[in-house]
């Protein structure tokens, strides 16, 4: 092995076993809170960035597969049908969805299916709330406990941050990024872009379900409607834009910035947290277009035209220092 | 890769690290008093033990988003009341002795019931609160009361009507504010003393009933209450919340001869029905709007539209207890204005609190959610005690908006104005 992915590996291993014992270590229901708040995003911007950021395709309706899985599962679960099955029913009711929609959808391109997928969460939306405007309570709010729900934010998570890893290094997930950078071309060279727009949505209504499904285990009371609103678009979406879309980090990075600096914000300087907030998201779309993890390019490109300048000069002044020792 | 991957590896450890630590909680800007010193004791008195700087006391407020408007009213109530008992040494907890200042660590939720979950979790957590004051609107509370329970914190709520959440078997939930039951019996309870004479009634209602759970239940209740107080239900139909169209109710209702429309609307919805209604030529005797009309800007935005409409306010600035002339003085140097409908209860709130650790004489979660279960005292709302199931009985007056103004209108003896009926 590389000493690159060693040391690649060592930092995963020892994230994720921070993130495993941090609840054990820190017993303070509001870190695992915030934790679980920012994990809860992370699995949605890295689920809609599955098609958004590597296929090209731009979701506006990720809240209408991350409400189903949460409709589905706070239904049968609340009915008395075991939790391991509700949850699972979650994620498949989701994908059941996207597949029914999926194909009428991708005859739309472009800011078409924006809108066609933002109409469809819009319509689930309102049909929820009309047809169930009552609030979801939980069912067993006694013996309530944070870490089963920390440890199953955090095990979906990691989940699909791996599925995304292996997605993307697979002849599929090449074909979604061949469909992203030109639609036409990949279809000249015999990619069906239609099979690869219908598995990235499949592979991101899957996980949004279950992410779905673990908010409505998590979550003590709520409408049933709540999760189809918009802000379950709009919120990932830009936080896959601020860390990066088309990667496997910038999600991650986008929705730990996103939500932990709001939360600090919030916290810190109160009514003003939107002010400061909005000024920050504007000030990263105009320097960072490409998203936080452009920094690290940047820092990068500047450290390497550095190192060249200095090499540049060192080899100056040897050449001139053996000149001089060549005239003496 | 590797270098995201190092990104990724850094932004977390960094997040854990802000995670963990426990940022200085940010207290509402009140003019909290330095703490009193406890009286040295002498050898004959009792020891106390040292007194904490501050009674804590956690919120989770929108004061952004949807709810926005609703939970800024509420937070001025606090920071008044707050501000009030502070400036005179805090409240008396008898297990220490002396007079103990409140300090209120109020948080924005953005009108998200998840971020407000978390919020209460974090003054429970770091700040150790011993009770915590609610925020604004049905949905947000349904989801921070069950937190309050799970953490056994009492809780005091106002600016939500809805009946159905006290009936959970909450034990820590109080709210001394008008709920639909109160509602529906004193609409009737309150036109038959207005007009007395029977043949000047209007007769047959229409009810517009939006299709949420609060407007299920108080649609069910106006509909129970109208004939044992003498009044038939002469249209009931259901709407989803934001029906921009309400032509084909308000025709409907027309057809069937309504002459008195009750409703729960939300303010655009309820600014539709009133504009709409003045167009299509209908012309009810009397309308009450449970919610719609508590925008400050309803008059300015329905015009002779919405003027005589009326509605269950919870509170109105113009009521004559104790205190309210105070509060009304500073809002008018704040805001130019006098206190907005949700300042009084919120303020009542905080009233209650006080007199409860008060009562109870110690700061034990469980003993001054006894004392809050067991009040009865005079608040800037009036009387206030409390059901078994947290509902509080207080007084809900009926307002008018009249000439682009709320004016009071009943129970008589508040009244601001005389009731303007029928709509002209």
């Amino acid at each position: 092995m590389k000493k690159n992915n060693i040391i690649k590996l060592i930092l995963i291993i020892v994230v994720v076993a921070l993130l495993v014992v941090l609840p054990l270590v820190i017993k303070n229901d509001s870190t695992i809170n915030l934790v679980i708040l920012v994990l809860l995003y992370i699995l949605l911007a890295s689920s809609w960035n599955i098609l958004g950021g590597y296929t090209g395709q731009t979701n506006l309706g990720h809240a209408a597969f991350f409400g189903v899985g949460s409709l589905t599962t706070r239904l049968l679960w609340v009915n008395g049908v075991p939790f391991l099955l509700s949850f699972l029913a979650g994620g498949v009711v989701a994908v059941i969805l996207a597949l029914i929609i999926g194909a009428p959808a991708f005859k739309l391109r472009g800011v078409y299916f924006a809108i066609g997928t933002l109409a469809l969460a819009q319509m689930l939306n309102l049909t929820v709330g009309n047809i169930l405007p009552e609030m979801s309570y939980n069912p067993d709010l006694a013996n309530y406990q944070l870490l089963p729900r920390y440890y199953l934010f955090l095990g979906l998570t990691l989940i699909t941050i791996l599925t995304a890893a292996i997605l993307v290094k697979s002849r599929i997930g090449l074909g979604m990024m061949a469909v992203r950078e030109g639609e036409d071309a990949a279809e000249s060279l015999g990619i069906s872009a239609l099979k690869h727009k219908l598995i990235a949505l499949s592979i991101s209504a899957f996980f949004a379900g279950m992410a779905g499904a673990a908010f409505a285990y998590y979550h003590v009371s709520f409408y049933y409607y709540m999760p189809f609103g918009s802000e379950w678009t709009f919120d990932p979406m830009m936080m896959a834009y601020i860390g990066g879309t088309g990667t496997i980090i910038g999600p991650i990075i986008g929705a730990v910035f996103f939500v932990l600096l709001k939360q600090l914000l919030v916290w810190n300087v109160g009514e003003y947290h939107l002010i400061i907030f909005g000024t920050l998201f504007i000030l990263i779309v105009l320097f960072l277009p490409g998203g936080l993890v452009e920094i690290w390019q940047k820092f990068r490109t500047f450290l390497t035209k550095k190192t060249k300048r200095r090499k540049k000069v060192l080899l100056k002044a040897t050449i001139q220092n053996e000149d001089g020792i060549q005239r003496e | 890769m590797k270098a995201r991957m190092s990104i990724m590896a850094l932004v977390v450890i960094i997040s854990l690290l802000l995670a963990s630590c426990t940022p200085a909680p940010t207290p509402t800007p009140v003019a909290t008093q330095a703490p009193l010193e406890t009286q040295a004791p002498t050898a004959t008195e009792v020891q106390y033990p040292p007194a904490p700087e501050y009674i804590e006391i956690g919120a989770s407020i929108p004061l952004t988003g949807k709810f926005g408007s609703l939970g800024s009213q509420v937070k001025v109530g606090y920071d008044y009341a707050i501000a009030d008992i502070n400036a005179d040494g805090g409240v008396y907890v008898a297990e220490y002795g002396t007079k103990i200042p409140l300090r209120l660590t109020a948080y924005d939720d953005e009108s998200d019931p998840t971020k407000a979950v978390s919020n209460l979790e974090k003054v429970f957590t770091e700040n150790n609160v011993v009770a915590y004051l609610g925020g604004a609107a049905s949905g947000m509370h349904a989801a921070t009361t069950a937190i309050a329970e799970k953490n056994k914190v009492p809780y005091l709520g106002v600016s939500f009507a809805w009946w159905n959440i006290h009936q959970r078997g909450y034990k820590y939930l109080f709210s001394p504010f008008p709920k639909s039951p109160d509602q529906a019996r004193d609409v009737f309870k309150a036109l038959n003393e207005l007009v007395p004479t029977k043949e000047e009634r209007p007769t047959n209602i229409a009810i517009f009933q939006e299709k949420t759970d609060w407007g299920n239940e108080l649609g069910g209740l106006f509909k129970a209450d109208a004939g044992p107080a003498g009044y038939t239900v002469a249209y009931y139909a259901e709407y989803a919340p934001g029906t921009t169209d309400f032509s084909t109710l308000i025709m409907e209702a027309q057809a069937a001869n309504a002459d008195m429309l009750l409703g729960m609307p939300n303010t655009p919805d309820g600014i539709a029905i009133v504009k709409q209604a003045a167009e299509l030529g209908w012309e009810p005797k009397f309308i009450m709007l449970v919610r719609a009309p508590d925008a400050a800007t309803w008059g300015e935005a329905t015009g002779t539209a919405g003027d005589s409409v009326t509605m269950f306010a919870g509170w109105h600035s113009g009521e004559n207890f104790d205190g309210i002339a105070e509060i009304n003085a500073k809002h008018q140097t704040d805001f130019s204005r006098p206190a907005d409908i949700l300042v009084g209860p919120a303020y009542a709130c905080v009233q209650i609190l006080a007199a409860g650790i008060e009562k109870a004489g110690t700061l034990d979660r469980d003993a001054i959610r006894d004392a809050i279960a067991a009040t009865e005292m005079m608040t800037v709302m009036g009387n206030v005690s409390f059901n078994a199931d947290g509902t509080g009985n207080v007084l809900n007056p009926l307002v008018q908006w009249q000439d682009g103004k709320m004016e009071l209108v009943w129970p008589a003896d508040q009244k601001t104005a005389d009731f303007v009926y029928p709509i002209p």
